[in-house]
């Protein structure tokens, strides 16, 4: 019933729509950006109306919001969260140093570019972004996946080779001991 | 205060009279030794004299004199005094004593130092990496090193940064401004 076409897109906009209102964020709050999720999630701009919440693990959460500078030790720890969630999964970058290193562009220890080794599905730019801009992030990340556009995981995998040549030109050692996509 | 300084400063001339005092308001006492004298003259200071509590160990690149600066900050909880104990250490054979057997927080320090400056510190007993990994660079804190080329070679820029306006400059030519010569070479 499932395997002709029509009926496999109908079950995938269900799905799609069901994904985008039960969106469970995984606040990775690096720098300065964390602290702009607790207004957001809290009860001055409560996203919960629109869907959002907060999840406790990784296994269980949705959404990756990375707020703020990453550090090469910090890429590290990222990329292995990013591996352990289960799919449906989606990143956002959150704050200018995910987009293009912010004020830390020429700091030997911060990252520039987010989406060299990691799929970024929706920047939030600003720095910092104010929970409107937060908000208004996480309803695009809505619109596209509900449009069935938010193919981030898929990407990861299909150019796995591509980011994991990035995650090693900046940690050699440690991409060589770690397994793939298998935490 | 000034009496109790005057007085450290006399007990610790008679001991070391090779160490060089200066002086500041407040509670603020500095003193410049050889770095072989470092150990004897900190062992004295926190066994004879009350310095019990070591704050922090500075460091400094003196490029241009070739040599590295350690600043030793030490505390009297008795007497209330802060005292700097300064040395130098040349910048091409970077090698001190280390003082983890007087104060055990030093051991810390002292692999913040050897990472971030590349001084070695002998008899210290500490894994290699504490707060880089997979470092295969210079000591990235020495003056020598170029964080940008270090960026350019490592990660990538996304273009949209080479036509942002230069403050300093858009200032300066809007208020008819000279900026002096120091200050040219942060300009892009």
């Amino acid at each position: 019933m499932y395997n002709d076409k029509n009926s496999k897109k109908i079950v995938e906009t269900i799905q799609n729509w069901a994904r985008s209102h039960s969106i469970w964020v995984l606040a990775y709050g690096t720098g300065c950006g964390a602290i702009e999720i607790s207004p957001t999630m809290t009860s001055r701009y409560d996203a919960e109306r629109l869907g959002f919440r907060g999840a406790a693990t990784p296994r269980q959460a949705d959404v990756m919001l990375i707020t703020g500078y990453l550090t090469v030790k910090t890429v590290k720890r990222v990329v292995r969260v990013y591996e352990q969630m289960q799919s449906p999964k989606y990143v956002v970058g959150f704050g200018s140093c995910t987009i293009n290193g912010g004020m830390y562009y020429d700091s030997y220890n911060t990252i520039n570019l987010l989406d060299r080794y990691l799929p970024v599905d929706v920047y939030i730019n600003g720095c910092m972004p104010r929970p409107e801009a937060v908000l208004a992030g996480l309803s695009k990340l809505q619109q596209i996946i509900r449009e069935g556009n938010a193919n981030g995981a898929e990407k990861y995998l299909e150019n796995l080779a591509w980011y994991k040549e990035n995650q090693r030109k900046i940690a050699p050692n440690w991409i060589a001991k770690a397994p793939d996509l298998n935490w | 205060m000034k009496e109790i300084k005057d007085k450290m400063i006399a007990q610790i001339k008679a001991v070391f009279p090779e160490a060089v005092n200066k002086d500041y308001d407040g509670n603020r006492l500095d003193l410049t030794v050889n770095k072989e004298a470092v150990p004897s003259v900190l062992l004295y200071l926190k066994d004879s004299m009350g310095f019990r509590h070591l704050s922090h160990i500075a460091y400094v690149d003196w490029i241009e004199q070739g040599e590295f600066e350690l600043v030793y900050i030490l505390w009297s909880p008795l007497d209330k005094v802060k005292l700097y104990v300064h040395t130098r250490i040349n910048r091409e054979n970077p090698v001190i004593e280390n003082i983890d057997m007087i104060w055990r927080q030093a051991n810390t320090y002292e692999r913040e130092i050897r990472e971030m400056l590349g001084i070695e510190f002998t008899g210290l007993v500490a894994p290699d990496e504490f707060i880089l990994e997979d470092w295969d660079d210079i000591p990235p804190f020495r003056k020598d090193f170029d964080t940008l080329e270090y960026v350019n070679r490592t990660f990538w820029h996304r273009p949209g940064r080479e036509d942002a306006q230069d403050v300093r400059s858009t200032i300066s030519e809007r208020s008819g401004e000279e900026i002096p010569d120091f200050a040219k070479k942060y300009s892009r």
